[in-house]
């Protein structure tokens, strides 16, 4: 299948295709853009002005929680408010959900070449939006955008976009995992105008609420929208009173600038290369037990950063996202990796950055498939790839490389879609929002943070089990952070944890599963280090939880209980869950960074001391020795790790190449020269691992194992899906040191996941 | 013989003691604080005090009425983290909250760089190890039934446990059981008959309040700083004792009033903050006095800027506040901070090449350039004393002699590398500070639903009245207020001295709309007799014990909520009816018009009772206003200063503020200058002195 940059004779509109801007915009001449602006902008006023946008944005965000107050707004954060120039390029955004950046520009780029003639864009207009082949990351994501008059010239856009608990659809909440195209899904608007000359248009306005099941709370939200966007264009407003709106437009500009300075300034410290990852969805509907194959690749050629998805699976069932919303996957790892210096103030970068997809993939997918459950699937599993590529490309750079993250918890989401009669006598339906708990990946040089949230939203925070169960009939067991659930390394990926329920005073709950990553585990760690555990869901039919509750002896786990377990399948549709009935859900940790044998045995300890992990993983893992006292005993377990290293070396070979190091690669692999050319070596050894044009993994000792090896929260895959599953760990012929992980099903090849050009 | 109003109030460097005789006379004192036993700091200020007036410190103390007192021994505590090891026990299976905070990254109050840049944040080292945490087997739901009875056994061994892991502290918080008690109050009796040593704490007698996560945080951060607070306390009021004070004595806390000894030993966590919180009283009282009911309280000192807010008399409050990136319920007077001060760094983003103020600070040490203790990297005091607006040979009362030379070199360097003079630089600092400053006053007004441009601002602090005049321009404010001169400079003590004891009761229940009157109605009831019960152990006369009461509201469903001042403790069906009404109205004032939905069903989420007593308040002498011309003695002498307004230095004329009498003015540009201040007037800014002898500036004339 073609890439976007090859389908020259198709027209990407957004209509039958994903809408794809052009370099140069078509905008009608009659909407005149304000485009003067001052060059030169002292650096007071400038440091002046720019505090002031941001404070804008910040004030148009707080504007919108305070005024819609839904639990999506204020806990999830699901929201975010930015600022663009007159051709909509970034000044600020937010720092909410990041997932938002990829799909904001390409509104206000298709606003500006398909309305500007008819109805016409002007002062006093909004236009809403969520249309995800026009650029919405899926239906939920409305989002309201305002041109920003002077003087009769477009000056600016203020845009920001909220998720809404329901637009319609066959699934309360509007993400429907049993759809098979977006005609049974929630309402769809490419931008249209809803307020004209200052006033809302109270038809269009009917029409935008008229699917929902929630007509009150979308007014509601729609009201904070409208605010947000006013609060902003009105302070807008007054600095170009003040400032000139020459030297306000200068100082957006320079914001860019700079941005975009800060970005080279990065490229130019980085060697050229390609780097990919591969991850998988797991189940695009219910009864589906295949998996479907998602690829990432990132070239850099100088300045300039390419990133496609060749080989992602093709679109089916509701698995889908669109273009842009797999352009804001990629961007939310741009967002924190290259650009938070410049507080997510990515215009500049983007004037380098190309996304090539192809289309008809499960990422990219054509009209009309479905696409509602994006943000917790397509999009979520095409992120931590863009993690993963963009940290081994800056990894060389020893500054950047304290930037790197490993893949966090959620990565994901193992959604519980509930509903039924709640304890007011009241229909509820609702989307369990505990797994924004998530988990942060291991660091290059600390650990990961435990349940230290979702990544791709830098601010989420969870309900209190307390409130959760106000407003919805349920009791929790237990809500914990889960031994051994951050992937194992030198440094540990943060904990996840696992929330556990049963029904109360309700006759019965109704429930529906999403997930994916249950079999293959989706923060699979980097350079060495292992992976979190997999989502997982528990369900015990007919427990002994009421004994239990009337003896006073209540269970720390599922396991203490009786009953009999059932395997829930990722898309299960309508089961009941009855109050004896126990529901767990756990969601996946945060990856480990370099090998668990390089673990300093105090921070092992600590890990015992604090249950980050087990004493078995200690020994299984870590390759630690305890003592009686429970203590690491250092020098018992520096021999009992180097001979386990020892014996992976099947045959002793001398290093025959002793060039100079040129690059380091990754944690544990360096690139040489000497002067037969250039090749892979590992970091700790320097014995050669193939020339520069190979795969090094082809000349390690690779270790197959069961994927169950890698973290002893992960079960059998076989529960869930098809294929095999392999964690393949590729050693040092020499030194016996672990290298690398990759989890791949077993009919895939070995994964080519860098490749250089290096002069 | 006089008789005397005396407050406390216990700083960073220096202990406070302000007193006022009944006729509104004030007599201040300070002596360095101790923190090895604060209580010496102490005992020397009220000595010192003494001296002053001429009394034996028995004599004085003897003629004391009221003896208010700030302690900062909790937020020390915290701080250096040194409290008691703490051991928790909650609801089986919830084991975590503590360590889960809400899956979040513990960002409240953090900077915004900590939340872009994940792997620079991290989680706070935990209050209590995991391994210090026992959970128990028993449930309440939420309608407060007990679903699951306390396993006592579990209990026992849970103590037992604890206590042979060496706690000293033992924190209980139950889910659910501010809607009954019953469990924790068991386990709190079970563990003082196996452990009569330990400090124990449960969460429905300090936070009875919905959410399990701030409430254990409460709790576990009393049971931390107890045993010390408590010791700190209890040595304090013996002592007194001994010495011929026979009043009980107050302690201030951060609700904005005083409590007496037995309830600060019970919830020494209402002292956390206390300090400031006293400035915003202190400022409650003088505003009163003055006629300004809306007041932006600042205090912008060597790292810090805290802004509080008094809006129609009241301090605007907050019922959640932040520690250590913990979140946790209290009622507290709303004091917000910004890492910008007199030690903000000047620096120069490299790879945008453009100029940055803060929020790093060079603090007390080294400081800044000019206290030349070895600072490199100039800040904003250095720009100040470039600028002229500091005489070099008179800050801080004297004591530090400031090194211009030192601090021109240090900034021309920044103004070379981003080709601007050295002027332009050090006013460019002195700008982005300010609008730093007024921003977060936006922040804390606006975002509140207040609009700046209708309170005075009341400027404390070293380098308050340097940076004000211009934040307030830019807010649009039209007074700055520098209180009395000398007592500005102990304002959170004269705070201490001007507050009541108040003690807030709150109730967390939700109810739905329609409502049950009577349900409404024995929680009220329950407050009040909660605080009749306690003002009348700290010896208050029922004839004066007054009470306030409110309910938090919201949108059922919605999250934000709003606080309802009602005018009774019984509600009837009036005023019932007048409710919805009162909401709305409340919600659209903060939250926007338009915001409230009028056919919504409401929900009511806690019951609060402000019990209080007024105390005896000092008062203030006020002179008339003359008619002379400020004295030509009054001018010291000029300086040259450079002025952003006109782009150049001026020989500037500097006045002394001691020879101001009230009614005298001055325009600007001029500088006044008293042992702790200089204040700073722009051109087009007049300065004048009111019947209070405060220093008034008119920020845009």
């Amino acid at each position: 299948m073609p890439r976007i940059s090859e389908m020259t004779d198709v027209d990407f509109n957004g209509i039958e295709n994903p809408y794809v801007p052009p370099k140069i915009l078509k905008i009608a001449s009659k909407l005149k853009l304000h485009q003067t602006w001052d060059k030169e902008v002292d650096p007071v006023t400038y440091e002046v002005i720019r505090h002031n946008l941001w404070q804008i944005n910040e004030e148009h965000g707080a504007t919108i929680q305070r005024l819609s107050g839904s639990p999506v707004a204020m806990y999830a954060l699901d929201l975010n408010p930015s600022i663009l120039t007159e051709d909509a390029e970034f000044v600020y955004f937010g720092p909410y959900m990041q997932y938002m950046s990829g799909v904001t520009d390409t509104q206000v780029k298709w606003t500006l070449e398909y309305r500007s003639e008819n109805p016409g864009i002007n002062e006093g207009d909004m236009f809403i939006a969520n249309d995800p082949w026009v650029g919405a990351a899926h239906q939920q994501d409305v989002m309201l955008l305002c041109p920003v008059f002077w003087e009769g010239e477009l000056f600016c856009w203020i845009t920001n976009c909220l998720h809404q608990y329901d637009i319609g659809g066959i699934t309360p909440g509007s993400f429907c995992p049993s759809a098979e195209s977006v005609y049974e899904e929630g309402l769809m608007l490419p931008p249209l105008k809803i307020i004209e000359n200052y006033e809302v248009r109270k038809d269009i306005e009917a029409v935008y609420l008229r699917s929902s099941r929630k007509p009150d709370l979308v007014a509601l939200d729609f009201r904070a929208q409208i605010a947000g966007n006013t609060t902003a264009r009105d302070r807008i407003l007054e600095l170009i009173k003040r400032y000139g709106a020459a030297t306000l437009k200068g100082v957006m500009k320079r914001i860019i600038d700079n941005s975009e300075k800060s970005y080279l300034d990065k490229m130019s410290r980085l060697p050229d290369g390609e780097w990919s990852d591969r991850t998988y969805i797991e189940a695009c509907r219910p009864g589906d037990r295949r998996t479907h194959r998602v690829m990432l690749g990132l070239r850099k050629e100088g300045n300039k950063l390419i990133f496609n998805n060749d080989g992602s699976a093709p679109q089916e069932g509701a698995m889908n996202a669109t273009y842009s919303g797999w352009r804001g996957s990629v961007m939310v790892a741009v967002n924190e990796l290259l650009c938070w210096d410049q507080y997510f103030a990515c215009g500049g970068a983007l004037r380098h950055i190309e996304f090539d997809p192809t289309p008809g993939t499960l990422n990219c997918a054509d009209f009309p498939s479905s696409v509602s459950t994006a943000p917790i699937q397509a999009m979520e599993i095409s992120l931590y790839p863009a993690y993963n590529v963009i940290s081994k490309m800056i990894y060389p750079d020893p500054i950047m490389r304290k930037d790197i993250m490993c893949i966090g918890g959620t990565s994901q989401w193992p959604a519980t879609l509930f509903r039924g009669i709640d304890q007011w006598g009241e229909k509820y339906g609702y989307l369990l929002i505990d797994p924004i708990g998530g988990a942060i990946g291991a660091f290059t040089m600390a650990d990961g943070i435990n349940t230290g949230g979702q990544a791709r939203t830098p601010i989420c925070q969870l309900p209190n089990v307390e409130h959760t169960e106000q407003n919805f009939p349920i009791l929790f067991l237990y809500r914990k952070e889960l031994s051994d659930s951050g992937g194992a390394g030198k440094y540990r990926g943060g904990l996840s944890a696992e929330s556990c329920f049963i029904p109360h005073n309700t006759e019965f709950v109704t429930q529906d599963t999403l997930s994916s990553g249950n079999a293959i585990p989706t923060s699979p760690g980097l350079m060495g280090g292992y992976p979190s555990t997999t989502n997982a869901y528990t369900f015990v039919k007919d427990s002994n939880i009421f004994d239990c509750m009337a003896l006073s002896q209540m269970p720390n786990d599922t396991d203490e209980l009786l009953g009999n377990s059932v395997t829930l399948q990722l898309r299960e549709q309508n089961f009941t869950q009855d109050p004896k009935d126990v529901y767990a859900v756990r969601w996946s940790g945060g990856g480990g960074f370099g090998d668990p044998f390089d673990r300093a045995p105090e921070d092992i300890e600590d890990d015992l001391e604090s249950l980050a992990i087990t004493e078995k993983s200690a020994e299984t893992l870590y390759g630690a020795i305890l003592g009686k006292d429970g203590h690491v005993d250092i020098e018992r377990t520096r021999e009992h790790r180097a001979k386990i290293r020892k014996s992976r070396v099947t045959e002793i070979k001398k290093s025959s190449r002793t060039g100079q190091l040129l690059s380091e690669n990754s944690h544990s692999i360096n690139i040489m020269r000497d002067d037969a050319g250039t090749y892979w070596a590992c970091a700790k050894c320097d014995f050669e691992l193939g020339d520069i044009s190979e795969n090094y993994k082809e000349h390690c000792v690779t270790e197959n194992q069961s994927i169950a090896v890698s973290n002893p929260l992960i079960g059998d895959e076989a529960r869930f899906i098809d294929n095999a599953v392999e964690f393949r760990q590729f050693y040092c012929c020499q030194c016996g040191c672990l290298l690398d992980n990759e989890i791949a099903i077993a009919e895939d090849p070995l994964l080519h996941d860098s490749r250089h050009q290096l002069s | 013989m006089s008789s005397y109003i005396c407050g406390l109030d216990i700083g960073g460097t220096f202990t406070d003691c302000v007193l006022i005789n009944e006729h509104g006379d004030l007599t201040i004192a300070k002596s360095p604080s101790t923190p090895s036993d604060f209580a010496v700091g102490v005992l020397n200020a009220i000595e010192r005090a003494a001296v002053k007036i001429g009394l034996s410190t028995a004599d004085l103390l003897d003629s004391i009425n009221v003896l208010a007192h700030g302690t900062t021994v909790g937020t020390n505590t915290i701080i250096q983290r040194r409290g008691a090891k703490v051991g928790l026990i909650t609801t089986k299976g919830h084991n975590d909250v503590i360590h889960i905070m809400r899956g979040s990254r513990g960002l409240a109050g953090q900077d915004i760089k900590l939340i872009v840049h994940i792997p620079e944040s991290s989680k706070p080292k935990p209050l209590i190890p995991k391994r210090l945490i026992r959970g128990v087997s028993e449930r309440v739901d939420c309608f407060g039934k007990i679903v699951v009875e306390l396993n006592e056994l579990e209990v026992e061994t849970a103590i037992r446990e604890l206590q042979d892991a060496g706690c000293e502290a033992l924190a209980v918080c139950c889910l659910w059981s501010f809607l009954e008690p019953k469990h924790e109050q068991r386990i709190k009796a079970i563990a003082h008959e196996i452990a009569p040593e330990m400090y124990v704490t449960c969460s429905t007698d300090l936070a009875p309040k919905w959410g399990e996560y701030e409430r254990t945080t409460a709790v576990a951060l009393n049971a931390y700083i107890g045993p010390i607070t408590v010791g700190y306390i209890t040595r304090l009021d013996k002592q007194l004792k001994q010495m011929g004070y026979k009043p009980p004595l107050q302690i201030t806390h951060c609700a904005g009033g005083t409590i007496t000894v037995p309830k600060a030993q019970e919830a020494p966590l209402l002292t956390l903050d206390s300090g400031p919180v006293s400035g915003v009283t202190g400022s409650v009282f003088l505003g009163g006095l003055m006629g300004y009911p809306n007041v932006i309280t600042t205090d912008l000192g060597g790292t810090s800027f805290d802004v509080g807010v008094i809006h129609n008399g009241s301090p605007v409050v907050s019922y959640k506040s932040t520690v250590n990136q913990y979140e946790y319920f209290l009622p507290k007077v709303d004091v917000q901070t910004l890492g910008t001060g007199g030690g903000s760094k000047v620096w120069i983003d490299q790879t945008t090449n453009s100029l940055r103020v803060g929020p790093n600070s060079a603090g007390a040490d080294p400081g800044p350039v000019c206290y030349g203790k070895g600072g490199t990297t100039p800040t904003t005091t250095d720009a100040d004393l470039v600028l002229g607006y500091l005489d070099p040979n008179n800050f801080a009362a004297g004591t530090i002699k400031l090194d211009h030379q030192a601090a021109t070199k240090a900034l021309q360097k920044i103004a070379d590398e981003l080709e601007m003079t050295l002027f332009e630089l050090a006013s460019g600092v002195a700008t982005i500070a300010e609008f730093q400053m007024a921003d977060l006053i936006r922040k804390v007004t606006v975002q509140k639903g207040l609009d700046p441009r209708e309170f005075v601002v009341f400027a404390f602090g070293g380098a308050g009245p340097v940076h004000m005049g211009v934040a307030a321009r830019e807010l649009g404010v039209d007074k700055v207020i520098v209180p009395q001169g000398d007592t500005a400079a102990v304002w959170c003590a004269f705070g201490a001295a001007s507050a009541d004891i108040l003690h807030v009761g709150e109730q967390a229940k939700i109810i739905a709309s329609p409502f049950d009157l009577t349900e409404i109605n024995k929680i009220l009831n329950g407050l009040s007799l909660k605080g009749s019960q306690q003002l009348q152990s700290d010896g208050i006369e029922q004839a004066k014990h007054q009470f306030q009461y409110s309910l938090d509201m919201r949108h059922r469903g919605q999250i934000n909520e709003v606080e309802v001042f009602i005018d009774s403790g019984i509600l009837d069906e009036e005023v019932l009816g007048a409710l919805r009404e009162k909401f709305v109205a409340r919600y659209e004032q903060l939250y926007g018009r338009g915001s409230a939905m009028h056919d919504a069903r409401l929900e009511i989420v806690t019951a609060r009772c402000r019990s209080s007593a007024l105390s005896l308040k000092p008062k203030l002498k006020e002179f008339s206003l003359t008619l002379e011309p400020l004295s030509a003695d009054a001018k010291t002498g000029t300086r040259e200063i450079y002025w952003a307004e006109k782009k150049s230095v001026e020989t500037t004329p500097i006045f002394n503020g001691y020879l101001f009498k009230p009614g005298n003015s001055a325009e600007g540009p001029c500088v006044v200058e008293t042992e702790t201040t200089s204040i700073v007037v722009h051109p087009r800014q007049e300065i004048s002195m009111d019947t209070f002898r405060n220093f008034v500036i008119n920020p845009n004339t």
